[in-house]
Formats: structure tokens, C-alpha cells, sequence
């Protein structure tokens, strides 16, 4: 079975079909099926709220009656119905292809496919979008069931190499997004989280719906599943150090790995962003049904 | 038990690449590199100082190195030589006395049987898988009964076999039960006899691997030890007499009662008292008539074999003699001779008369040095010294001085004893002759060659001596030649036809010339073989036995005479168990190389190590 079988394994795909992506905020331009109260307008099914008639609206939704019982113009407003952006941005960094037998990216790219199966159920605008190393790679907007074909095809021929700074990724795509949508960042997120920051922060400003969630493997849990002493060299910027596992510095990786996750968890709070960390062993359908639906991201329809 | 061991050692030399891959392993481990996500983790914790070579074995470097061994091992071929459990089967070989003293009555039976009964019992005991082997032993070994498990084969065999006339040699029968008891471990060997094992020929560390019963214990016996017939040569059967020798064994004394009968006309009787261990000789002179004489004992004693005994009392015919030589001496001789005999006579001529006119007629004729082209088949030929080149007696040379050194049991010679007293001092060095035998052997210049041969040719008897007859024969050096030739013409004399075989039982007799069989006789003929190229006559029952066609037939008197055998006292009956046990029998002990499931090990830690390796990302 090849990966685009795989990523398009209707037996998987219909565990999702019960779902749906819950999004509070990242209201879309373009009518959609998502109702988002608050924002009245002009056009819809459910009527909101009335205003006074000013010259310009359209007389079809003048209410008639209350001309009629208050001898005042009143306009109908309607409950917003549009469609949610939906961005997916998937680290493609050499880092999440370590550990090698953790499978962080293939988890990554099938949770992507699960989210935007999601998105494309509920009617959504899904985009893909691959950080790279030689800058993001987007898809086209992806609407309708059908689009699953085309994001899996994406996500199929995405392979993780290269060094990418994950916070100026996310930062340029920001700016190169300016509607609002959701962004759901699929990361191992293992950089420093002030080299992070600046692109959450600036997801956020654009007044994006921010959902980080972090891939880590069992080898970076506990690194002495697979060595106890060598060089590690990092993937993507080529630097080594020495290392010996010992009782004491096993201590203070896990240390140095807690204070790690509290800090991402701390930018999310900070930004309005949410956090989630799963590990690579999980599947990615217990992901979506378990840990993203506690997270309040996916709901039943 | 199982031992272990290598069949290729220098295969071990390869364990230094054992050492090889240490080094290499701790060359190697401060060069590991391992790839991480990020370091930016790791590079808060202090470096490991990279110069430690402590020796730290990891799983894939155990793998490596199980795998090197699994490989070297196998390369050394390794072996396992488990020691076989024992065989469940076993094997009996049974070795029953057959011979003549085995007809001893005893009390319950005749030693034989009681024998038999006991190798019944002992077939008996054994289980189904187990195999007995049969050999019967009188003077030779006799296989009665190849390997089988086939235990009722092996008993209807024992019931058909009985005791023979012929006496004990126990030594062919032991050996090869001891052989065959060498080449199957499990074999236990049972002998049955009556003899005692320090008679057996067999020495005793070797009889202490057998089971040796000795059945037996009376010494009741009395025989007839000898028969002697005396007859004249050139007589009647009138001056005959015969001496019998009768033994009493026992320890007790004996009171017998000795017949003789010649074909079925009683010559006398004898009674005999015999002290204990004593012996009588009994002669009997004047025999009403020629013909086969039987002896018979009434002693009621436990062995009867040996009461009976036959003999021949032939009727001697006068010499008529015709001496063709040259040489005054040697004629002048045998006219003396002749003379002196009653009843005979000789007629002397020259080798040129003798060609001129042959005279005619049935005589025997003696050729002093030359062969005659032509001899009428009525007459029986002495050649004498025969010169080379003869075709009757074929000769190479004329040597000079030659002795006797050896000579056979053959009627020329009946009665005949020290021929090694006979010396020539001209000789021919004859060869024997498709028609006869060498019945006498001499050397000269240390080779050897016949003396006298003897033999048939169509209706005539001819025998060649290579001894010069010339000089005074009736000097004291030169008598026994002189006997030795009166002999050969004693035999030219007697008459062929009815003229008996004496033998003994046991022991091969040459034929000679006559039919072959059919044979009647004790055990309808099957006592008495004619066997072998020359065909020898081989006894194995006592007794009168006629071979040939009806009215062709020629008689052999065959007698069980061996003081040996008679001496049937043992004095108890003891069974002797195998002081040293047999081995027990094991499957053959095949070398199992275990080399081929070390490689197969080897390999499965290799694709196990390589699996890890994968793995662990590619990187150690």
C-alpha cells in the first residue's frame, strides 16, 4: 500500500466522518456553513438582531411588520455563515524524522490528513501548507470532500529534510495570510521557544485560531532506549556534543525537557494560542478522537 | 557420556578476530556518532569527555560478537560423539560338542542330549529380538546355523544334528566363536561339551569370555584301542593274524567279551578281564577266510562307539615277477628274494630282450632305468630310476645323493614305518604325474621332490620310484629301500578289484581311483564323504560303507579308533559362567557435527544484529 493508499484509507477515514473541528474564532470571508453569532450581516437564514434602515440596504429584508406596528424602518440582521480557513502547517524539518523509529513525521502528515478530512467534512477551506527548508509549500484551497484526493497527494510526496527556523516559517506565512482562519501547527517544536515565539505571536496577530501541537518520540523521552553514550549531532544545523548517559545527566535532560514543555505551554498561554503534546506512538486516529477532542478542537457533529 | 571434539582446530586461529572486533568496538565508540532532533537540549548538559576508552558493550556490539562466535565456531566443526545406549537385542552363539565321546550315557541321557537340552534352555531364555548362531564342533567347526532371531529354525536345527564317530577338536570351533564374538560385542558364547576347558586348545584369558559347560562325569568305558592285521605279503589269507588292543578307561574293573567275525563267519571269541586303566592285547591267527573282519566288544559300558571296529583280512597273491635290467646286482637280488618267497617267481631278462619279445601275460613288471614306448595292459609296472624325459614318469634330472623326508598314509606303504631311514645316492627327480600321486617325498640340494608316485592309468596300477636300486639291496643301509619297493610290488601284486578301504573316522583318506559314489552305508551313506581334487574319503560314522554303483562298488571300512576319545572320564560336570562379560552390544558410534547449526545461529544473530541496527536509526 502506498502512502497516497494509505493517507486515503477509507477505513480510517470513516472514523472521522462523525466529527468535526471546533472553531471559535477565525471567521472566514466567504459563506460558509459555520455560524459565527455576533457578527450580524446583512444576508443569512437565522435573523440576529435589526438595525435602522439606512439608505443603501437592501429593502428585501426591511421587516414589513414593524414598519407597520412602530411606523419605523428596521432592517433584519443575520447570524454570519461562513467558512473556516483552515491551515495546516506541517514541520517538514529534518529533526522530525529523529528518532528514526518514532515515526514523528509520518505521525504528523496522518494526523494532518485527519484534521483536514475534518475540515473538508464541515464544508471548511483547507490548506496544507509544508514548512520547509526552501519555504513553505502550499496547497491550493481545499474544499469539499473531494479535495482529500489533492491533500493527500501533498502530504503523500512530503518528506522531512532540512533545517527550517520554525518561527520565522510561521512568521512569513503569517504575513502572507492576512484573513483570519484556524492554523494548526503540526511541530515537534524542538527549538528554543524564544526563536518560536515571534511566529506564534505573530499567527495570533493576524487574528488567527493558533492550535500548536507538539509530536516528541519515546527516544526523546528516554534517549537510553537508543544509546548510552556518543556525539549527537544535530540533524539540521550540523552541531555535535558529547554525550554519556548517566543517572545525573539523564536527570537533567529530563529537567532541561520539562521546562521545555512547560515554556511552549506558557507561549500558548501567552499568545491565546492552544498546546497539545502527543507522543508518535499513539495513533493518529486515538489522537484525534482522544486527545484533540479533550483539547475542545474536535467535537462530534 | 558423550564426548566432544574438533575436526578442524586450526579453524580456531579465526578467534582473533574475536579480539579484532573489541578493538574495533572501542576504536569505534567515541566516534559514534548519533543523530538527535535538536541539540539544543543536550548542549546544557556538560560534554562527556570523548578520550575515555572504557570498555562499554552495547546490545549491537553483544550481537556482533555472538555472531563472530557462532561463525568462528562453526568454522572449527565442532562434533558431539554421544556413546550409543545399548543395543536392546543380544546374541547367542551356542558351540555343541558334537564328537563321539558326546554319545557317553550318563544318568537322564547321553551327554548329547543333555548338551542339546541345555542349549533348548538357553535358546529358550532368549527374547525375540535376539539372535543365535549355531556351530557344531567334532574334529571340525561346523556352522549348523548362521545369525538368526529365528529361534524355532534354530531349535529344529539342534534337533536334527547328533553325535559323529569322529573325535573332539575343539580349537577351530572356539576360534570362530571367539571371532565372531569380537566382531559382535553383545555375543555371548556358550560352549557345550565334555571336554575340559584345558584341553580345548584355547588359551585361557580367552576362554574366560564364554560360558563354558562341561557336561559329563562318568569314566565307564571300555574300547577297542587298535586293530593290527598282520598279513604276509605274497601269501594266502592262512598266515594272517590280528591283534586286537582292548582298554578299559574306567576306574573300576571290566569284564568283556571280545567277537570277531569275518563277513559274518565267526573267527573267535574272547573273554577279557580288564583291571582298572589296563589294557589286553588279544591276537587271532588262522582266519577261516578273507574279507572284512568286525570286532565287536560286549562290555555294557557307557560309550558303545568304540566296541566296534572293522578291518580286512585280504588273501595275499603270489609274486610273479618280471625284473627287466641291466644290472647283474640288482637282478641277482630279487631272484634271491623271490626265492626266498613261497610261491613266487621271477623272470629276469635285458632291456634289449625285453624290447625284442614283451613277454605276455598278468605279472608285475620292474623297469630298472628306462621306459618302455610299450607295456601290455595286463601288467602292473614298477619304474625305477626312470630317466629324464619319460612321458609315464615324468622326470627332470638325475640328482646325486637324496633322502626320504615325508610320506603320506597310502596302501604302498602298509606296514611300512622310519622312511626317512631310506637314502639313495643316485636319484631322479621325478614329477608327479596326472595319473597318480606322490606318496613319497625326498630332498636333494635342498629342494625337494616326489619319491614315489603312485596311481592308476586305465586297467593298470604304475608307480615310479626315483631311487637307483643298483648295489647290494640286502646290505643293512640299503634294507629299508629294499622294503619300500617289495611293498610297491606287494601293491602292484594284490588285486584291485575288492580290495577295502581301511580308515579312520575324522580323518581324510585319499581315495584313489574308483567311483566316486553313490555311497551306502551308517546314516544311509552319509557317514562317509568323497570329497575334494584328488578325492579324499572322509568319515564321520564307524562302519562298512560300499562306494559306487551296484557290482562296481568298492568298499571302505571305517573305524572310530582314538584313545584320546575313549578316555571318557571328567570326574564332574561343572558350568563355568564368562569370568570376563562381553560388552554390551551399542549402536556404531557416528560423529554428529554441530558446525552447520553454529553457521545457521551465526547467521539469525547476524540479521538479529542487523535488525537492531535498523533499528536504532542506522547508527550505533
Amino acid at each position: 500500500m502506498s502512502r497516497l493508499e494509505e493517507l486515503l484509507d477509507l477505513d480510517v477515514l470513516r472514523h472521522y466522518d462523525r466529527l468535526a473541528l471546533h472553531v471559535r474564532r477565525g471567521m472566514g470571508d466567504r459563506p460558509g456553513d459555520r455560524r459565527f453569532p455576533g457578527h450580524p450581516h446583512t444576508s443569512g437564514t437565522e435573523v440576529e438582531s435589526y438595525v435602522s434602515y439606512t439608505p443603501g440596504d437592501d429593502v428585501r429584508h426591511l421587516d414589513w411588520n414593524a414598519l407597520g406596528r412602530l411606523d419605523t424602518l428596521l432592517v433584519r440582521r443575520f447570524t454570519a455563515e461562513r467558512e473556516v480557513p483552515i491551515h495546516l502547517l506541517i514541520d517538514c524539518s529534518a529533526s522530525m524524522s529523529l528518532p528514526a523509529r518514532d515515526g514523528k513525521y509520518a505521525r504528523a502528515i496522518e494526523l494532518a490528513m485527519a484534521l483536514g478530512y475534518l475540515g473538508l467534512s464541515s464544508n471548511d477551506a483547507v490548506r496544507a501548507v509544508l514548512l520547509t527548508a526552501q519555504g513553505p509549500r502550499a496547497s491550493r484551497v481545499l474544499r469539499q470532500r473531494p479535495g482529500a484526493v489533492a491533500l493527500a497527494q501533498l502530504l503523500g510526496e512530503a518528506t522531512a529534510e532540512g533545517a527550517l527556523d520554525l518561527g520565522s516559517a510561521l512568521a512569513e506565512y503569517a504575513s502572507s495570510r492576512s484573513a483570519p482562519g484556524v492554523i494548526i501547527v503540526l511541530s515537534d517544536f524542538m527549538a528554543e521557544v524564544p526563536a518560536i515565539e515571534p511566529g506564534v505571536a505573530a499567527l495570533r496577530s493576524r487574528n488567527h485560531d493558533v492550535h500548536l501541537i507538539q509530536i516528541v518520540g519515546q527516544g526523546e523521552l528516554d534517549p537510553t532506549r537508543d544509546f548510552a553514550s556518543g556525539v549527537l549531532r544535530d540533524v539540521e544545523s550540523g552541531a555535535t556534543h558529547a554525550v554519556q548517559l548517566t543517572p545525573a545527566s539523564l536527570a537533567s535532560y529530563a529537567s532541561l525537557l520539562e521546562e521545555h514543555f512547560a515554556a511552549l505551554t506558557r507561549l500558548a498561554t501567552a499568545t491565546g494560542a492552544s498546546y497539545l503534546r502527543v507522543t508518535s506512538d499513539v495513533a493518529a486516529a486515538d489522537i484525534v478522537t482522544g486527545d484533540l477532542a479533550r483539547l475542545g478542537l474536535v467535537r462530534r457533529r | 557420556m558423550s564426548a566432544f571434539g574438533l575436526l578442524n582446530p586450526t579453524g580456531a586461529i579465526a578467534l582473533t578476530l574475536l579480539i579484532a572486533l573489541i578493538a574495533l568496538h572501542l576504536w569505534q565508540r567515541p566516534r559514534r556518532t548519533i543523530p538527535v532532533a535538536t541539540l539544543f537540549l543536550w548542549a546544557r548538559l556538560p560534554t562527556a569527555p570523548s578520550e575515555r576508552r572504557r570498555f562499554r558493550p552495547t546490545a549491537l556490539f553483544w550481537l556482533r560478537l555472538a555472531a563472530a562466535a557462532m561463525l568462528i565456531a562453526g568454522l572449527v566443526r565442532p562434533y558431539v560423539e554421544r556413546e550409543a545406549a545399548p543395543l536392546d537385542t543380544r546374541s547367542l552363539l551356542l558351540v555343541l560338542d558334537v564328537s563321539a565321546s558326546m554319545q557317553t550315557r550318563e544318568p537322564g541321557g547321553s551327554r548329547f542330549e543333555l548338551a542339546r537340552q541345555r542349549a533348548a534352555d538357553t535358546l529358550a531364555a532368549l527374547g525375540p529380538n535376539d539372535t543365535v548362531m549355531v556351530v557344531t564342533a567334532d574334529d571340525h567347526a561346523h556352522v549348523l546355523e548362521r545369525w538368526t532371531s529365528d529361534h524355532t529354525r534354530a531349535r529344529r536345527r539342534l534337533e536334527t544334528v547328533g553325535p559323529l564317530d569322529t573325535p573332539t577338536n575343539l580349537t577351530p570351533a572356539l576360534t570362530l566363536a571367539l571371532a565372531e564374538a569380537e566382531a559382535r560385542p553383545a555375543t555371548r558364547v556358550v560352549v557345550l561339551t565334555d571336554v575340559p576347558p584345558a584341553e580345548t586348545g584355547i588359551a585361557p584369558d580367552a576362554l574366560a569370555t564364554v560360558d563354558y559347560v562341561q557336561i559329563g562325569a562318568t569314566d565307564d568305558n571300555v574300547a577297542i584301542a587298535s586293530v593290527t592285521v598282520d598279513v604276509p605279503p605274497f601269501r594266502d589269507a592262512a598266515p594272517t593274524s590280528a591283534t586286537v588292543v582292548v582298554r578299559n578307561y574306567s576306574a573300576r574293573s571290566h569284564r568283556v567279551v571280545l567277537g570277531a567275525h569275518i563277513d559274518g563267519e565267526t573267527w573267535g571269541w574272547r573273554t577279557l578281564t580288564l583291571e582298572p586303566h589296563a589294557a589286553e592285547h588279544v591276537t587271532l591267527v588262522d582266519p577261516p577266510r578273507d574279507g572284512v573282519l568286525v570286532l565287536e566288544l560286549d562290555a555294557q559300558d557307557a560309550l558303545a562307539v568304540d566296541n566296534r571296529a572293522v578291518a580286512w583280512i585280504s588273501r595275499g597273491a603270489p609274486l610273479d615277477l618280471l625284473v627287466v635290467s641291466d644290472s647283474r646286482t640288482l637282478t641277482a637280488t630279487f631272484a634271491e628274494v623271490v626265492a626266498a618267497i613261497v610261491g613266487s617267481k621271477v623272470e629276469i631278462m635285458g632291456r634289449e630282450e625285453y624290447e625284442r619279445a614283451r613277454p605276455a601275460g598278468r605279472r608285475v613288471a620292474l623297469f630298472d632305468g628306462f621306459v618302455p614306448a610299450h607295456v601290455p595292459p595286463a601288467v602292473n609296472a614298477l619304474y625305477v630310476a626312470p630317466p629324464p624325459g619319460s612321458p609315464v614318469c615324468p622326470s627332470a634330472e638325475i640328482l646325486g645323493e637324496a633322502a626320504v623326508i615325508d610320506w603320506i598314509d597310502h596302501p604302498t606303504l602298509a606296514g611300512l614305518r622310519d622312511l626317512q631311514a631310506i637314502v639313495t645316492d643316485r636319484t631322479s627327480r621325478l614329477g608327479t604325474p596326472a595319473w597318480g600321486s606322490t606318496i613319497v617325498h625326498a630332498a636333494a640340494h635342498g629342494q625337494s621332490f616326489p619319491f614315489l608316485v603312485a596311481g592308476q592309468r586305465g586297467s593298470r596300477r604304475l608307480a615310479c620310484l626315483a631311487g637307483d636300486l643298483a648295489g647290494p639291496l640286502a646290505s643293512s643301509d640299503r634294507l629299508p629301500l629294499l622294503m619300500l619297493t617289495l611293498s610297491v610290488l606287494r601293491w602292484l601284486t594284490e588285486p584291485y578289484a575288492g580290495a577295502p578301504r581301511v580308515i579312520e573316522t575324522g580323518a581324510a583318506a585319499l581315495a584313489g581311483p574308483g567311483p566316486r559314489g553313490p555311497v551306502a552305508g551308517p546314516d544311509q551313506g552319509t557317514g562317509l564323504a568323497v570329497i575334494g581334487d584328488p578325492p579324499v574319503f572322509l568319515a564321520r560314522r564307524a562302519g562298512v560303507y560300499r562306494v559306487g554303483p551296484p557290482g562296481g562298488a568298492r568298499r571302505v571300512l571305517a573305524n572310530f579308533v582314538d584313545d584320546r576319545e575313549s578316555d571318557i572320564g571328567r570326574y564332574e560336570a561343572t558350568t563355568r559362567l564368562a569370568e570376563t562379560p562381553m560388552a554390551p552390544s551399542r549402536a556404531p558410534v557416528k560423529p554428529r557435527e554441530i558446525g552447520w547449526w553454529l553457521y545457521l545461529l551465526g547467521a539469525g544473530l547476524l540479521i538479529a544484529e542487523w535488525a537492531t541496527w535498523r533499528r536504532l536509526g542506522g547508527e550505533t
